[in-house]
């Protein structure tokens, strides 16, 4: 970390602020600690993998109002979307029915949440006989009762196959458990006792939170606190305001495409124009394709969350996380198109695929104006595999939802991060010895792939490929991927990143196939409930990251110092670079070819 | 004469030096400056500043830095990492996450390894049931020592094979074939160093102990050289981080354990002098140049972790004390952020320049800038005179960094006190509160050179009713190294079901454990009687993260006591769940993950002497700035010359050789007969 300068129009900004300078520091970092806090607690306690591995949960606060006051490092999609859900639950519970202990659960994708695996639970604080803030946290659950294990139903056509739905109910009222909601949801899930370890895991999780917020206020008294809270939602505007007013007014267009919905042929257009004025920005997607006929449509609270998460990427990292930093970012989503679906549309894909090509999408419209700030694409997809069915040892039904990390794209000043989780997400890997004493699939390889970060000036990250072997009679598989036939796009010159891929090879057999072609599936990437016998593999193909500006242009140091690594191989370096790489004595050397030397002097 | 025991703890700015004498409990302090480049030269350095006769050392003990910043400053071996072929990329792949969130500049960590060619995968493979699905065959061995002999640039190399914590066969033939066919190269191998599941953290584990190996010999090799060209014939140990020692040719067979040797030795002091003052929970802090460490005393006894980190996603999963290091000690620079936001540290001045007040070129105001500015440091009395600080810079510095921000210098210092002050309350926050620990039940131990005139201040903030500043707290950490005993740890994983486990399988499983760990301790030459303590690491069945409960030594002759007794330990789990989550799971299966024995060798430890009095009162006053009490005529007394026993009221300052007490108005001190200052903060 580096002194920074402070930037005169800002000097003014700590000049009207209520709380001393002091005061906002801690509280503020105070908070963001309490977030950190459930977030262990809830990773320590939770039963699957899916949390105490994966980490796909997010734990946020709010102030009395319902104003997002702080969150962490969790996931960027949640905590984007759980301001939605929040809102709605206070919104239709309404004030004063709240008492100290109760807890209330969620997870309805038409109130605000994400898609339905993902849970979230809210706790009002009382101090005294008032309430002081919520503590909410929102988890993805690894088996949400829908019509396949692991309730990522690549093929869904409406909601109701997508799991149980659950409006706004009390899990507990004044710390007393409620029985009856308890029982429809354990009557619902494949594995009612994963479900248990895990929303109690949340429960705790809240508790930290609850102890945390009230000894805050023990400490500093509410009227310091709300105030430094209101002071820094303030501030966290007044900052994104400022940002926003440094990208040079105009209308920035950009679109991509989802190449296929799982149910129905053709693929889709999201289409976003970005408008700067002053300091407020609005991305109006009026003209991208209607609702998909499959599950990869995304709700307003999704596009909207996908959009705060691109312009959190290109700003100040120092601008406190709050409601503030949200309200000069607005979001236009004609209902009924495939940014806005409409009841009962099938949606739960478009949390985990549609929200990083909406991020991309606002990065691609601001290269022009940003081009010291913009990556090219990242891979883009979180290749959801699920899979599920009886456990040969111990007779209990299972359910896991896996996922990949991804190349990054090329950034302006550096190549991509290699095997990174998608930008929605912050999520952690599985250890494979975790992976395999939970669930009776081998992983019989797990690796990066050579040359699948698009080649450029600087390199987009790589993917990797991974080969897991079914050891049980029948492992019931689903999946949901993007990106295997459109591929991650370069920027400034730099070529794309490698495709993703899925593909199945039968026990006995010598080549893979797609899942199209073996099971006549409707889309090679998006299926579910497919019947796999012990012995058959699949493989994983994670994608890589598009390239960022000329890979002619990429230092041959540099492309010597990949090949040398066994990041790029020769082929690739003489194909996409321009240079013949050698290793002569144990020592690398490198010669331009004429692609190269056309473009001047190689550096 | 043999009686001299002497504990050397090298940091990156000074090397301490304590010297006990058994025969009359006499104990002296001293600090030279440390020689980063040739650290020989400051160790044996400090032994003849002693002035203590080569002959008359019984025992010496050393902590240090060295293996810390090997990797810090990514200074060790060329690794060669060995796994699972099909697996080599784990050390690059990593966990996949992000630090941050929302900072496309951030950079994944690079494993401490030079190049991903330097990753070599072996055909073989384990079950998660720890059955043998593909076997080590001799060819395969030969293969991968043709491909590490063609590479011909290794160092050290490192081996983790999947599931090698469940069933250590393969590694230990493959480390058989290693160790006969490179006899010269340090080889590190996983179920040794780590056996934890969840294979990225184990490799990461077993590359940095490889990586730092190399060194680390040399290192311990050119210490003994050197003691022994200086005539000292002395059995010597050093430090390791969970605060117990380990003879030095250990040491450098096993050396990432020694990444938190340096602190450990301030937390192990600071559990003794809890131990003497009969204070069962005791938040410890020393603060030095650049940052803060934190621990935690709870029951008499320092809490453990496995949590360590390289940086952020490299971890090093050994057992360590619980320590929580941030960045706020003397040397911290305050600065502003975009936001207008006065911020303090995590970046030091280090001892160069320094702060400002160093006269060593620093341009940016430090902690101990700001300190002197509000007269809490003595300028003429700065590690007991032999460092001069200059004021007049200081306050240049200050007043220039304070006409951006519309305020006085005093404003601008206090207000990068204050937030010093609550940074390192923050970290304190983080060990107590957020584990469920209410700090007003604690006492605060500060030390360190910067300990004692932040602590009176943390304490207030953390309404903690009692702050307690030992003898030497300069030099606190070196006295711990002179305060631990010798220490084997062995971790057994192999999982236990409790609906399905009887107390004689855990009990058989204890005793295996505890004839290994007492015969290592026996093979370091320990000749005298060991303790034992048993733990197991539990959770509940279907969680993923264990936590530790220590448990009685579980008889296996003794049928029903042992039951009595495993029932109790599940007892002791649900009570800790429920302490830090607020909830248990009725009748669930609890699930017995590893099993852990502590073989502990006691060695004699220095008794702190009662003290007298110096005769004379060495007493001035200077002017103070303290917060909103304004500019105050204070009283400064040097710690020699306070009476024992007596209460004095603050303002107060207390003066001494390595450290400053800084007491504000309304708090009130004692000085007991063992030389410790007991502060009322009336919190």
């Amino acid at each position: 970390m580096t002194a920074l300068a402070t930037p005169p129009e800002s000097r003014s900004v700590a000049a009207d602020l209520v709380a001393d300078q002091v005061t906002l520091t801690v509280i503020d970092n105070y908070l963001a600690t309490t977030c950190r806090e459930m977030g262990i607690a809830m990773m320590r306690t939770a039963y699957s993998p899916m949390f105490n591995e994966s980490l796909d949960f997010s734990c946020v606060l709010f102030d009395a109002k319902g104003r997002l006051s702080a969150q962490a490092e969790f996931c960027p999609s949640q905590i984007g979307t759980i301001k939605f859900t929040v809102e709605w639950m206070l919104d239709e519970l309404g004030p004063d029915i709240y008492r100290p202990g109760d807890v209330i659960i969620m997870n309805d994708p038409y109130r605000g949440s994400g898609h339905i695996p993902e849970h979230t639970l809210l706790k009002a604080v009382f101090h005294g006989d008032e309430i002081v803030g919520f503590v909410a946290n929102c988890a993805h659950l690894a088996e949400p009762g829908a019509k396949a294990p692991g309730g990522l139903a690549g093929d869904a056509t409406d909601i109701f196959q997508e799991g149980l739905r659950i409006p706004p109910l009390w899990l507990e009222r004044e710390g007393v458990p409620q029985e009856d909601v308890w029982k429809i949801i354990f009557a619902n899930h494949r594995t009612p006792k994963v479900t248990y370890g895990d929303l109690m895991a949340m429960v705790g999780s809240l508790n930290v939170a609850e102890r945390r917020l009230t000894s805050l206020i023990d400490t500093y008294g509410y009227d310091t606190v709300t105030t430094a809270t209101e002071d820094l939602i303030g501030i966290a505007e007044r900052r994104m305001s400022e940002e926003i007013r440094r990208i040079p007014d105009g209308e920035y267009r950009f679109s991509d495409i989802i190449e296929d919905d799982g149910v129905a042929e053709g693929s889709y257009v999201i289409d976003c124009t970005v408008v700067v004025d002053g300091g407020n920005v609005a991305c109006d997607f009026t003209g991208s394709d209607g609702e998909a006929a499959g599950p990869m449509n995304a709700t307003y609270a999704v596009t909207a969350s996908a959009v705060y998460n691109a312009f959190m990427h290109i700003t100040d990292p120092t601008i406190p996380r709050n409601e503030g930093c949200y309200r000069p970012i607005n979001i236009i989503a004609p209902p009924g198109t495939i940014v806005n679906c409409e009841f009962p549309a099938p949606l739960v894909g478009g949390n985990t695929e549609v929200s990083p090509r909406i991020t991309d999408i606002i990065f691609g419209a601001l290269a022009d104006p940003l081009p010291e700030r913009i990556p090219a694409s990242l891979g883009g997809t979180s290749c959801c595999f699920l899979f599920g069915g009886r456990h040969p040892d111990s007779g209990d039904l299972y359910s896991h939802f896996h996922f990949e990390g991804i190349g990054w794209g090329g950034r302006p000043a550096a190549d991509g991060n290699s095997q990174i989780i998608v930008i929605n997400g912050n999520c952690r890997n599985t250890p494979v010895e975790v992976f395999e004493s939970r669930y009776p699939l081998r992983v019989d390889s797990y690796r990066l792939l050579e040359d699948s970060g698009g080649p450029g000036l600087n390199r987009g990250g790589l993917g990797i490929e991974r080969i897991l072997t079914m050891v049980a009679d029948e492992v019931t598989v689903s999946a949901i991927f993007n990106r295997m036939r459109v591929d991650p796009f370069g920027i400034g010159g730099g070529k794309p990143g490698a495709n993703s891929g899925i593909y199945v090879r039968l026990a006995g057999e010598e080549a893979w196939s797609t899942f199209s072609e073996k099971f006549g599936t409707m889309s090679p990437s998006k299926f579910s409930n497919i019947r796999l016998r012990r012995g058959d593999q699949v493989m994983i193909v994670a994608p890589g990251g598009g390239g960022w500006g000329d890979p002619l242009e990429r230092s041959s140091e540099r492309v010597v110092a990949d090949v040398a690594e066994g990041f790029v191989t020769p082929e690739a370096a003489q194909r996409e670079y321009g240079l013949v790489v050698q290793r002569r004595n144990g020592t690398w050397d490198a010669a331009p070819t004429a692609a190269r030397a056309d473009t001047g002097p190689a550096s | 004469m043999t009686s001299v025991r002497i504990g050397i703890d090298t940091g990156g700015t000074f090397t301490d030096l304590i010297a006990f004498d058994a025969t009359d409990g006499t104990v002296t302090s001293l600090k030279v400056a440390s020689t980063p480049t040739a650290p020989l030269r400051a160790f044996l350095g400090a032994i003849e500043a002693s002035g203590v006769a080569p002959d008359d050392i019984a025992f010496l003990v050393h902590g240090t830095t060295v293996a810390t910043n090997t990797m810090i400053q990514r200074a060790g071996a060329r690794v060669g990492f060995i796994c699972t072929a099909g697996h080599e990329d784990i050390p690059y792949i990593q966990r996949v996450n992000r630090q941050f969130l929302y900072d496309l500049t951030w950079n994944k960590p690079r494993p401490l390894l030079v190049s991903r060619r330097d990753c070599f995968g072996v055909a073989e493979r384990i079950g998660a049931d720890g059955e043998i699905l593909t076997p080590l065959s001799a060819e395969a061995i030969d293969d991968l020592c043709d491909r590490l002999a063609a590479n011909g640039e290794l160092e050290a190399l490192a081996v983790c094979l999947l599931f090698s914590y469940l069933r250590t066969d393969h590694e230990q033939a493959l480390a058989e074939a290693l160790r006969e066919r490179f006899p010269e190269l340090p080889l590190s191998v996983s179920h040794e160093v780590a056996p934890i599941w969840r294979e990225y953290e184990r490799s990461s584990t077993v590359i940095a102990d490889a990586y730092v190996k190399p060194l680390m010999q040399t290192y311990v090799a050119s210490l003994a050289g050197g003691l022994a060209d200086a005539d000292i014939d002395v059995n010597w140990a050093m430090m390791k981080s969970n605060g117990g020692l380990m003879n030095a040719t250990a040491a450098a067979d096993h050396p990432i354990h020694l990444a938190m040797s340096g602190p450990a030795g301030g937390a192990v002091a600071g559990r003794h002098v809890a131990g003497l003052l009969d204070l069962e929970n005791v938040v410890t802090i020393d603060v030095g140049g650049t940052s803060a460490d934190v621990a935690l005393i709870l029951g008499g006894e320092v809490g453990y972790t496995t949590s360590y980190e390289v940086e952020w996603g490299i971890p090093a999963a050994i057992p360590l004390m619980d320590i929580h290091t941030v960045g706020a000690g003397g040397g911290s620079i305050a600065w502003v952020n975009a936001g207008g936001f006065l911020q303090v540290g995590p970046q030091s001045a280090g001892a160069d320049p320094g702060p400002i007040c160093y006269g060593a070129g620093g341009q940016q105001v430090t902690l101990t800038d700001a300190n002197l500015v509000l007269g809490h440091l003595d300028p003429d009395y700065f590690c007991g005179g032999t460092m001069r600080l200059d004021e007049g810079l200081a306050h240049r510095g200050a007043a220039e960094m304070a006409a951006g921000l519309d305020m006085s210098p005093q404003e601008l210092a206090h207000a990068i006190v204050e937030i010093a002050d609550e940074n390192m309350a923050n970290a304190i926050r983080m060990v107590s509160i957020d584990r469920g620990h209410d700090p007003r039940h604690f006492a605060l131990l500060a030390f360190g050179g910067a300990g004692p005139l932040h602590g009176a201040a943390v304490a207030r903030k953390l309404h903690i009713p009692t702050l307690v500043v030992p003898p030497f707290p300069g030099s606190f950490s070196a006295l711990g190294l002179l305060l631990g005993d010798l220490r084997v740890d062995k971790l057994w994983t192999q999982s236990f079901r409790s609906d399905r486990v009887g107390p004689a399988e855990v009990a058989e499983r204890f005793a295996t454990i505890a004839r290994a760990a007492t015969e290592e301790l026996r093979a370091q030459g320990f000749e005298g009687e060991c303790e034992l303590r048993y733990a197991i690491n539990m959770r509940y069945l279907g969680q993923n993260y264990e936590t530790e409960v220590e448990v009685p030594p579980i008889d296996a002759l003794d049928t029903s006591g042992a039951a009595e007794q495993l029932e109790r330990a599940y007892q002791a789990f649900g009570d800790r769940h429920r302490a830090m989550y607020e909830y248990v799971i009725a009748d669930a299966v609890i699930e017995m993950i590893s099993f852990r024995v502590s073989a502990i060798g006691a060695i004699p430890h220095p008794h702190l002497a009662r003290v007298q009095p110096t005769a004379g009162h060495l007493e001035t006053s200077r002017q103070v700035h303290f917060g909103a009490g304004g500019l105050v005529d204070c009283r400064v007394l040097h710690r020699r010359a306070m009476p024992i026993d007596e209460v004095l009221e603050g303002p107060l300052i207390i003066s001494e050789e390595g450290s400053t007490t800084l007491l504000e108005p309304g708090m009130r001190v004692r000085r007991s007969a063992e030389d410790v200052l007991i502060v009322e903060v009336g919190a």
